[in-house]
């Protein structure tokens, strides 16, 4: 397994690394660091390497050195590499450079990785408890979820898989019942939600992995952030769900709204 | 038996039993019954696979509702016509009993009077008329046409209230009602002092529309005759009220014309399972509308494909604010009916008016402004307390208005 550790900040490199060194115990897993910068910034190799040694605990880890657009550099470099995963630190461009070019950054790396994405916010823990957020759309981050941090993870770790249900009643007459139950009553109820729910029950069903169904009731932004926080996740997963085509232009884009809104660290399942 | 309940917001019926292919009656809407004889009301009758050969045809059903289109538009003509004539014996009533004589108790009168009728679209084809008499002025009868959509919004709410009275969640039977009226208000009293404004100072003065000379000719041949014979044999204030009856009659039947846009039966009945950009919903609730003249009818769609009734947050907001400017079209065409065109200035300016509100709540502060009224939705039915100062509240301030 490959990853690629990009830092397009250089004054926050030590976050990521700490994140990015609890996949470090698994020897199978190789890393790459790429550093964008500008060439007012040129950063000394000598103290990036030190950094990563001492953190990563790996010998010889290939740094690379790019000056350029974050974006280009990150997403030639995925493709170049091949690489399984992409940990990207929380970076805000310049303004000038905000408004002129980059409005998303990391959403414009996101959508462009052929890869799933883990960018590192707020303040990066060892991953024990993941927060799956799942929608019920059709092909499903569970299983992707599974497949890809079976390896990634190897330790005991809590994943709260979560469905936000927004509905409200359309009208007057209808028994809403369902808009207020919960995860073990949907369930029960055999309501579309709950099977969902069971079946990401099923899926979870693994060695080490300790899986909780929950449901919350309210806008799916809001009600993410509030169990994000309320439930201290080290790790909030979600499915890259960007729309192509026409599609595009008429949904909402919540995975960057997540990804903007949230304070720890992110993984976006592809 | 199926029953396709009232989605919402139209100002237009209360609600409507749905009828099955196979039956031959319509079933009444017994409020009486217990509520376990409604099981699933918002039921969608299971679709039949019907060969493209068939449905390149037009069926009797088809002809017989495009028949039915062209009669309810032929009685709302001839109802505008009769309520122009009759709105010039009201002006005792208007303007001495009611003393509708400012902006705020025109407000008033046309918010109770959609109350009374419970319907929106009538009344507020009723201050057109009365604008076209001269018993109102051009302040006061845009202030009365959004009193009336405020009144029409509150229909919704009072049938969940029987619902609630009926042992039923309040949360789940006043919600769609709850947000249908506070989006309501929260565009139309806004749009009320900025269309006022506009109003006032003449802005759009320019923008108007009398009919020509082919409505003209179709009036005075189909509409003239009945209208004349009408007035020979009742009084003028019963040939107002004669008209107000026909309009009603005008707007169910129109309803009627109107394909059941359910879920199963719709092709966009997989649009609600998604959470689109706000300004989409919007467009798409303006456009749905326009058509429909119906925002109930243009609400089904958002019904999920589950059939349990259920329509996502994110999308109805900006959907409803969409389809309440729209929804004026009718209002839009009774103004040129009239052939008054300060009347189509009015009815643009309403519709101009809480375009620009919308649009700017939408772009500056859409995310802020939803929880705003969710919040709102929940904080009244959270207690009986909330709901019945609410309740009191809501009846009253029409009352008060008019009052003024």
């Amino acid at each position: 397994m490959r990853i690629l550790i990009a830092l397009p900040d250089i004054t926050n490199i030590e976050t990521t690394l700490n994140f990015a060194s609890q996949f470090s115990r698994n020897k199978s897993i190789s890393f790459e660091v790429l550093v964008i910068t500008d060439k007012k910034h040129l950063p000394q190799n000598n103290l990036i390497h030190q950094q990563i040694d001492r953190i990563l605990d790996r010998p010889m880890v290939n740094l690379i050195l790019r000056v350029g657009n974050p974006i280009r550099e990150i997403i030639d470099e995925v493709l170049q590499g091949k690489f399984d995963f992409l940990i990207l630190n929380d970076f805000h461009p310049s303004l000038l450079n905000n408004l002129k070019l980059h409005p998303d950054t990391i959403s414009e790396v996101v959508v462009k990785c052929p890869c799933s994405v883990f960018i590192i916010k707020g303040d990066a823990r060892e991953v024990k408890r993941i927060l799956l957020c799942d929608s019920g759309a059709e092909n499903p981050i569970l299983s992707r979820f599974v497949l890809q941090l079976a390896d990634l993870l190897g330790g005991e770790e809590e994943v709260t898989v979560l469905h936000v249900m927004s509905q409200i009643s359309a009208g007057p007459g209808v028994r809403g019942k369902q808009l207020r139950a919960d995860a073990n009553e949907l369930i029960q109820d055999g309501a579309p939600e709950g099977k969902l729910l069971q079946e990401d029950m099923q899926i979870l069903c693994c060695p080490g992995i300790h899986p909780t169904a929950k449901v919350r009731h309210g806008l799916v932004l809001d009600e993410i952030l509030a169990e994000a926080r309320q439930g201290n996740y080290d790790l909030v997963v979600i499915g890259a769900h960007r729309e192509h085509g026409w599609q595009r232009f008429l949904l909402e884009d919540l995975d960057k709204n997540i990804i903007d809104a949230m304070d720890r660290p992110v993984l976006v399942v592809k | 038996m199926f029953y396709l309940f009232n989605l919402g917001l139209n100002y237009n019926y209360i609600s409507m039993p749905y009828t099955p292919l196979d039956s031959k009656d319509p079933p009444a809407l017994n409020l009486d019954s217990p509520l376990e004889e409604f099981p699933t009301p918002l039921l969608i009758p299971t679709q039949k696979a019907i060969p493209w050969s068939k449905r390149l045809l037009p069926s009797w059903s088809a002809l017989g509702k495009v028949s039915l289109f062209f009669f309810s538009l032929y009685l709302f003509i001839l109802a505008i016509s009769l309520m122009k004539e009759g709105a010039h014996g009201l002006s005792s009533l208007v303007q001495d009993t009611l003393k509708v004589n400012n902006a705020a108790n025109a407000l008033g009168f046309g918010w109770a009077m959609a109350y009374m009728i419970m319907s929106g679209s009538p009344v507020a084809a009723t201050a057109l008329t009365f604008f076209n008499a001269g018993l109102i002025n051009q302040i006061q009868a845009f202030a009365m046409i959004t009193g009336s959509r405020l009144g029409a919004s509150f229909i919704v709410l009072f049938i969940g209230f029987i619902y609630i009275l009926r042992g039923r969640d309040r949360t789940t039977s006043l919600g769609m009602g709850l947000l249908s009226l506070s989006v309501t208000a929260t565009t139309y009293i806004p749009a009320l002092i900025l269309g006022a404004l506009l109003l006032h100072y003449g802005i759009l003065d320019h923008v108007q529309l009398s009919s020509g000379v082919v409505l003209h000719s179709i009036v005075d041949t189909a509409i003239l005759p009945i209208t004349d014979l009408v007035l020979v044999y009742i009084p003028i204030w019963g040939v107002f009220l004669l008209g107000l009856m026909i309009i009603l009659l005008s707007f169910n039947l129109f309803d009627r014309c109107l394909p059941k846009m359910s879920l199963k039966e719709s092709p966009m009945g997989w649009m609600s399972r998604l959470v689109y950009r706000p300004i989409v919903m919007f467009l798409l609730g303006s456009a749905v509308t326009l058509i429909s003249m119906s925002v109930s009818v243009s609400l089904s769609i958002l019904v999920p494909l589950s059939n349990r009734g259920f329509v996502r947050r994110e999308n109805v907001i900006p959907y409803i604010m969409g389809a309440g400017i729209t929804t004026f079209i009718d209002t839009m065409l009774a103004a040129v009916l009239l052939d008054n065109p300060s009347g189509f200035t009015v009815v643009f300016v309403e519709m101009f008016s809480v375009s620009i509100i919308s649009l700017l709540i939408l772009i500056l502060s859409y995310s802020r402004y939803r929880r705003v009224l969710l919040k709102f939705v929940v904080l009244v039915t959270s207690t009986n307390r909330n709901l019945t100062i609410f309740m009191i509240s809501i009846l009253a301030i029409p009352i008060l208005l008019l009052l003024m």
